[in-house]
């Protein structure tokens, strides 16, 4: 029998010392994962090492292996791929076809728990894994996009937490200063307020990239005998044990809490980036992979297993940020910056080149092997020698779960009090629909160059919100990818499903508001505990959705990721399955904006809807409850993503915008806020609901849009089938009048909307 | 044309390379990128280029002061190239954290040649990194960039940064500057009236936008026309227009160049 060190004794354990084992030494294991340990080192006929039992905690957390979603995830989303889908849920990023010489990579990514306890470190490192998970699939990073949901208690200052105030603060503050730092432009993203997030923000960080074809980096090792290489940033204490406490309900005093966070250092990723580049594309690398949960111990098993490897790692050769870590410790630090490089021997002085010539530290930590089990030594000792399909092979649970009955509900409705400029200015001036520069004018989204349409869009310092935001991608060419993030919750909240597709109905409205084609899809899913039925039925309800809408809007979901266990005292956050989508762009000079352009231009509604209130922001600012979500006609969506572009793209239209959070209204006004032209609109013949259902009704699949009288009828006849309205025309003046059924609703300044839309977060941010 | 090649200095942190790359490669002139440890081991010599371009970005992050570790290594490896490289009239250029370092180096605004530090830029007054659209007012007749800039030209040009705010070490050196014709760029509106914030997006002395030494041949500005070059990178209705902010400054820099005979 094979003599180990530091081996603890669990073969004889019961079940009771088994838990308290893992509980002691930070597993995070259950005492079923417990049992099927110990049987199986029964089995081997020894005792497991510390290393170990380490690293079965990590591999075996919800976090690497994804044990509560898995069955669920395979059943909802095999297979939904197009003929341009390169790379569909395989290595760490999607990557789709561009044109025959380029291809895109994208990846969006949740930070969750990491950002709720140190909220500047984990969102910064949030932004810096996703950008690895670019990079290491061998693509220059472009763009930068996030989603961030926050709770509503902006006055409270709870003693077992941070304040939500100190929390956006810095989760602000955190993206802000590495995305600037690093260089790569934040042009795209959400900001969403429910009281549902207080206690769990949400902070999900996504990334594109381009990549030549032929270049696209696998993440696995290219054979047996090739050099493992650790590149990029020192491996520390900071971030230990960040998976396994991702993957618990939190609890106060947990003494995982700080150290789970990893420190983040964009002075070391930007030359990491260009070095990894330059020996990519000299076709250096077999493989790579980013060390991100799980440390070392999840990327290097990854490889080697991809590759049909064994593997075989010394630890005492890694470079750590301080003396005396333990060998578990370097296996399972979530240190940032580090990228795992697999190599051919003869590569191994031109890439040590390269790096030094960026000033990036590398070491060469092992190498593959024939056989199926990973290997460590430190100092002489085997520390742990385990089969990678032992590792990997984490439990799968089809746990209960409720889903939700569809349908809105039927219930009394307050009598109309005709308050509408009152309710009107509460809407536009509330968190989710207000202007978003207090933050995202922090970040910089016009470096590198290439940004074409901005988060902001108008009159420079007076602008107003795009729809989607367009990068061009490729030096030789005109083209762009479009890109759109984002959740509607007040929707999932009430209807997980129809609150979903409603999600994806409007990124890809987004997307054809800005001139783009809707191409790929990557969700990131955060979700309360799923050992809760009701909140592991929303997932599956949110999943099917997907699966669902994607397959109608022929729509590739090429990455994803689950975040479980956002739950906060009990109480766990609404469903909130973040999208985030690309489009395609043939020509960046065909893609429009939000704003009216030319006084005299038709205004005109395209789509349907039902109009119902339920889950709008209106129905929250007057205090009334919400049952269930409208349901969206994918069908009538599919039609509009054809022919809309067509009238785009011949130039039927020349603003557009789409119908969301703050309905109707709110889209009109953000249209005339761009360049302060008013307008005038009737709303008499779009439907024969209610004024304040038409107001503020945020379903359906609605696009405003500018047409010049002279191309009206052309755009009619081009959007065939789809229901269009004339609602109205651009004013050459400052002021807004609504009408409904030959009564005149008011007459306003915009600007008096404008001011409080502009300053809905100036007591938040 | 004799084949023109400006220097496009680098360091780790450095992260608007890329865009002042493509913008002098599309008007046919040929950078190339110099890392300050290509400097240090003397592997490269600035001697061989007409023109140097420092980008912006977060040089060593700027976690000591903006530019401080760039400006140090630059006179350590490189002092007396870079004086006679500006003796010889040669354009000298910084955006951003290059204005940054320009200013730590002394060369900016220089106003007795003895390349003493007199200026910093500060933290912007609204305490904010400032991502906007900004309007200059080109408001001398710099003799590098009215080769293509026709003076009092109100143009549109981007910011991002955090310390941008123009302060000099005592309040002589304005008259001095203002005298000696050296500012070049101020914030305006739109319509080329001083304004306050937002206009002027970090609070700088006189709208101060953009400096040069008194000969006019050493540049720094905060706005970016690097990231302005093509006619869809700008915002609002100039985006319908014909030229762009930088198409303008890059092509002065080479008309500048070749009728000096640089």
């Amino acid at each position: 029998m094979v003599k180990m060190k530091n081996t603890i004794l669990i073969t004889d354990l019961n079940n009771e010392s088994l838990l308290e084992l893992s509980h002691s030494m930070g597993l995070s294991l259950n005492i079923e994962e417990m049992i099927r340990l110990r049987n199986y080192f029964r089995y081997l006929g020894r005792e497991p090492t510390d290393v170990e039992l380490q690293a079965m905690g990590q591999a075996w957390s919800e976090h690497c292996c994804y044990k509560s979603s898995k069955l669920y995830l395979k059943r909802y989303f095999e297979n939904l791929k197009t003929e341009n889908t390169i790379l569909q849920m395989e290595d760490d990023a999607g990557v789709m076809g561009l044109d025959q010489d380029y291809a895109y990579v994208l990846k969006m990514e949740t930070h969750n728990h990491p950002s709720a306890v140190e909220p500047y470190g984990g969102a910064a490192t949030g932004v810096g894994g996703i950008l690895r998970d670019i990079l290491c699939m061998g693509a220059q990073p472009v763009a930068v996009l996030d989603s961030l949901y926050f709770g509503t208690d902006f006055e409270d200052k709870p003693e077992d937490r941070l304040t939500t105030r100190f929390v956006i603060e810095n989760v602000v503050g955190g993206i802000r200063d590495y995305g600037n730092r690093v260089g790569i432009p934040t042009v795209s993203g959400s900001v969403n307020f429910h009281e549902g997030f207080t206690g769990s923000p949400l902070v999900n960080a996504g990334c594109l990239g381009i990549a030549r074809r032929d270049e696209i980096c696998r993440s696995r090792v290219g054979g047996i005998d090739e050099i493992l290489i650790l590149a990029g940033g020192r491996t520390g204490r900071d971030g230990i044990h960040g998976v396994n406490f991702a993957s618990r309900v939190q609890e106060s005093g947990d003494k995982d809490r700080n150290r789970a966070v990893q420190l983040g250092n964009p002075i070391i990723k930007e030359p990491l980036i260009h070095a990894v580049l330059e020996a990519n594309s000299k076709k250096l690398i077999s493989g790579m992979k980013d060390l991100g949960g799980g440390g070392l111990s999840s990327s290097a098993g990854e490889m080697c297993l991809a590759g049909n490897c064994g593997g075989e790692i010394h630890l005492d050769r890694i470079i750590t940020k301080e003396k005396g870590m333990k060998p578990w410790e370097i296996w399972i630090s979530e240190s940032q910056e580090r990228m795992l490089l697999s190599v051919k021997k003869e590569n191994l002085k031109e890439i040590q080149d390269i790096f030094n010539s960026w000033d990036v530290e590398t070491s060469v930590i092992g190498n593959s092997v024939s056989g199926k089990n990973m290997k460590l030594i430190y100092e002489d000792e085997i520390v742990m020698d385990l089969p990678l399909q032992f590792l990997t092979s984490g439990p799968i649970y089809a746990r209960p779960f409720k889903t939700r009955k569809e349908g809105v509900k039927i219930y009394p409705f307050p009598v109309e009090k005709e308050d509408y400029l009152e309710r009107i200015k509460e809407v536009i001036s509330s968190p989710n629909v207000c202007a978003r520069f207090n933050i995202v004018r922090q970040y910089d989204h016009t470096v590198r160059g290439n940004t074409i349409v901005k988060p902001f869009t108008g009159t420079p310092n007076s602008e107003t919100h795009s729809d989607g935001n367009v990068i061009k991608v490729i030096d030789e060419g005109r083209k762009g990818l479009v890109l759109t993030a984002g959740c509607n919750v007040n929707a999932t909240v009430v209807d997980a499903y129809n609150g979903t597709i409603n999600t994806l109905s409007e990124a890809v409205r987004n997307i054809i508001c800005s001139g783009g084609k809707p191409d790929s899809v990557v969700d990131s899913l955060s979700f309360g505990n799923p050992e809760n039925p009701a909140v592991l039925g929303q997932f599956v309800d949110s999943l099917k959705a997907i699966s669902d809408f994607c397959k109608e809007m022929h729509l590739p979901v090429v990455a994803g990721n689950v975040s479980f266990y956002n739950n906060y005292r009990g109480t766990d956050i609404p469903p909130s399955p973040n999208i985030m989508m690309v489009g395609i762009i043939d020509d960046v000079k065909d893609c429009i904006t939000t704003e009216f352009k030319t006084p005299g231009n038709l205004i005109v509604l395209i789509g349907s809807s039902n109009y119902d209130l339920s889950g709008s922001v209106y129905m929250k600012s007057i205090g009334y409850p919400s049952h269930g979500f409208e349901k969206t006609n994918v069908q009538e969506l599919r039609l509009i993503k054809e022919n809309v572009q067509k009238c785009i793209s011949n130039k039927l239209i020349v603003s557009a915008h789409d119908v969301s959070s703050g309905g109707l209204i709110s889209t009109i006004l953000e249209m005339c806020f761009g360049y302060e032209l008013g307008a005038s609109i009737d709303l008499s013949y779009i439907s024969n609901s209610r004024t304040y259902n038409k107001l503020f009704a945020e379903g359906g699949n609605r696009i405003v849009a500018e047409v010049s009288p002279d191309n009206i009828q052309k755009l009619t006849k081009m959007l065939g089938d789809i229901r269009v309205e004339i609602m109205g025309k651009v004013l050459d003046s400052r002021t807004i009048d609504v009408s409904d059924s030959g009564r005149l609703l008011f007459n306003e300044d915009i600007l008096s909307f404008k001011t409080l839309w502009e300053k809905g977060l100036d007591n938040i941010i | 044309m004799e084949d023109i090649k400006i220097a496009i200095l680098r360091m780790e942190g450095t992260n608007n390379e890329e865009e002042v790359y493509s913008a002098f490669k599309n008007l046919g002139v040929s950078p190339e990128f110099v890392h300050i440890k290509e400097l240090e081991s003397k592997k490269k010599s600035l001697e061989n280029f007409q023109g140097i371009f420092i980008p912006g970005g977060f040089s060593a992050g700027d976690y000591v002061r903006a530019g401080v570790i760039f400006a140090q290594r630059l006179i350590k490896s490189s002092w007396n190239e870079i004086r006679r490289f500006t003796e010889e009239k040669k354009p000298l250029i910084g955006t951003c954290n290059g204005f940054q370092i320009l200013s730590e180096m002394g060369l900016l605004p220089d106003i007795n040649g003895k390349a003493e530090k007199s200026m910093v830029l500060s933290v912007n007054k609204s305490g904010k990194f400032e991502c906007r659209t900004t309007y200059i007012k080109f408001s001398n007749k710099n003799p590098i960039l009215s080769n293509g800039i026709n003076t009092g030209s109100i143009l549109q040009a981007p910011v991002a940064h955090k310390e941008g705010q123009v302060m000099f070490k005592d309040p002589n050196i304005l008259d001095e500057i203002i005298q000696n014709n050296q500012i070049v760029f101020q914030y305006t509106d739109a319509q080329g009236k001083f304004g306050e914030y937002p206009w002027n997006p970090n609070g700088s002395i006189n709208g101060i936008a953009g400096l040069s030494n008194r000969e006019g041949n050493v540049i720094g500005m905060m706005p970016h026309p690097e990231r302005a070059f093509d006619i869809f990178n700008m915002s609002g209705r100039e985006r319908e227009g014909k030229i762009s902010t930088g198409k303008l400054f890059f092509a002065s820099i080479i008309e500048y160049i070749k009728s000096h005979a640089i």
